[in-house]
């Protein structure tokens, strides 16, 4: 690990907790738009009848979110950590390499030997580590789209039925819009936090 | 890194400082080491820059498995910012350094190396069957700081206090006390802030029998020289900054 993948590493991961943190703020903002549109809903009676099972899933969908954003924040921290630890045992590697060639007439040079190994096993032991939670998280970022994705439709059906609801016709399509309008930033950010672990493993790659 | 005997008897205290290597901008530190039949003990092993050349000069003397102490005097990066590569290095050995700074030096990386806290009223540490004594220095300059006194070499390894900032390259020992005074002025003024705590720490260090008082910086004192600092001290008036 050079000096320039680090600094990548530790730039992305903090990106990803930045991003991440994003979503957690626009999932509450469902959250908040699914309770505002129940109420809306129940003023509106039978003209909204059609409205009214759409904020409970609005309310699951925005829920959902906020309980994957929160596994994936806590796998998140743990890369940072790993970062850490890989840069901590890289680092001392490095050094211990500088130990070994400055200390090559000491009598007791050799006796460095099992540190170097330890360090250079502990490092490799970070990267692994690290690569298997960097392919995690992916995965749990793939699983955030699905709501996402559903929020739209939801968002779709929810404009048609705002369209039967008389007086009330502005308000749910107020609703309607900020659900999707959500959903779209959640994709956004989501996809920034592809890039920035792309951009760990075009680092690793090179 | 130069390596100077200071004390040769069943066991050994090793200076090592003046590295040439050393960047430009940071200061210049004394690394010390106690040398005792099966183990050995670094005080206030340096900075992050300073560990690869003080490894390399310390495998002289010993097997890393052998580097079984490491003491901090108090919390600053010169005196152990290398802990987090010595963590790596030396996955058995034990950190002896303020109980107070546990939580602030964790931050350089600890997690093999044992740390074991001093108290404020300090305690021993045992080499071998070597005992040093670890003595209270609390604000000078570190709010929590220990000295480290030998009672069979005569030796106080004293961390900041007695410590010069001079260029690099300077002679080890103090060879004008008078001449040596200007070079210690300023960086007691300013960096100790407390004349209480230095009265308290003068008491006790009349008490001890010293050959040799070793700072941190600049130049070791010897003899009669360490009498002069202690008076010198005592008539200096520190915490100029308030």
């Amino acid at each position: 690990m050079n000096n320039s993948q680090t600094k990548s590493q530790f730039v992305a991961v903090a990106s990803i907790a930045a991003e991440l943190s994003a979503v957690m703020d626009v999932a509450k903002e469902i959250s908040l738009a699914a309770a505002n549109a129940k109420a809306i809903a129940f003023r509106a009676g039978e003209k909204a009848k059609g409205f009214q099972p759409i904020t409970d899933f609005i309310n699951e969908l925005a829920k959902e979110t906020i309980e994957l954003v929160n596994d994936i924040n806590e796998h998140a921290l743990l890369l940072y950590q790993l970062t850490v630890n890989e840069y901590r045992t890289a680092s001392a590697y490095n050094k211990l390499q500088e130990v070994n060639t400055l200390a090559v007439e000491a009598r007791y040079s050799e006796t460095l030997h099992p540190s170097l190994q330890h360090a250079s096993e502990q490092n490799l032991e970070c990267r692994k580590h690290f690569n298997q939670h960097v392919s995690l998280l992916l995965d749990q970022l793939g699983e955030v789209m699905h709501p996402a994705r559903a929020a739209r439709v939801i968002a779709a059906n929810s404009r048609i039925e705002a369209s039967q609801a008389g007086e009330y016709l502005q308000s749910l399509q107020a609703v309607a819009e900020s659900v999707d309008h959500a959903a779209q930033i959640i994709h956004e950010k989501v996809q920034k936090c592809r890039s920035a672990l792309n951009v760990i493993n075009l680092s690793e790659a090179a | 890194m130069q390596m100077t005997k200071i004390y040769e008897g069943a066991y050994q205290w090793i200076m090592f400082a003046r590295d040439p290597n050393k960047p430009e901008k940071i200061i210049d530190t004394n690394q010390y080491v106690v040398r005792t039949g099966k183990r050995c003990l670094l005080l206030d092993p340096g900075g992050v820059e300073l560990f690869a050349p003080m490894l390399a000069a310390v495998l002289h003397h010993a097997p890393v498995e052998e580097i079984t102490d490491l003491f901090a005097s108090h919390q600053d990066p010169d005196i152990i910012s290398s802990l987090g590569l010595w963590d790596q290095a030396l996955p058995h050995a034990k950190l002896h350094a303020p109980e107070l700074w546990e939580g602030f030096l964790r931050h350089f990386g600890c997690e093999t190396i044992e740390y074991v806290g001093i108290p404020d009223n300090g305690g021993v540490i045992q080499l071998d069957s070597v005992e040093l004594k670890l003595i209270p220095a609390h604000y000078l300059h570190s709010s929590a700081n220990f000295n480290v006194y030998d009672p069979e070499a005569k030796i106080l390894m004293s961390g900041d206090i007695g410590a010069a900032l001079e260029e690099s390259g300077t002679p080890m020992f103090v060879d004008d006390f008078d001449a040596h005074v200007e070079k210690m002025r300023f960086f007691h003024q300013r960096w100790m802030p407390s004349n209480q705590a230095k009265r308290v720490w003068i008491e006790r260090v009349r008490e001890l029998d010293i050959d040799i008082m070793a700072p941190q910086h600049g130049r070791i004192f010897k003899g009669d020289d360490v009498k002069k600092f202690l008076d010198w001290f005592e008539a200096l008036q520190v915490g100029i900054a308030v």
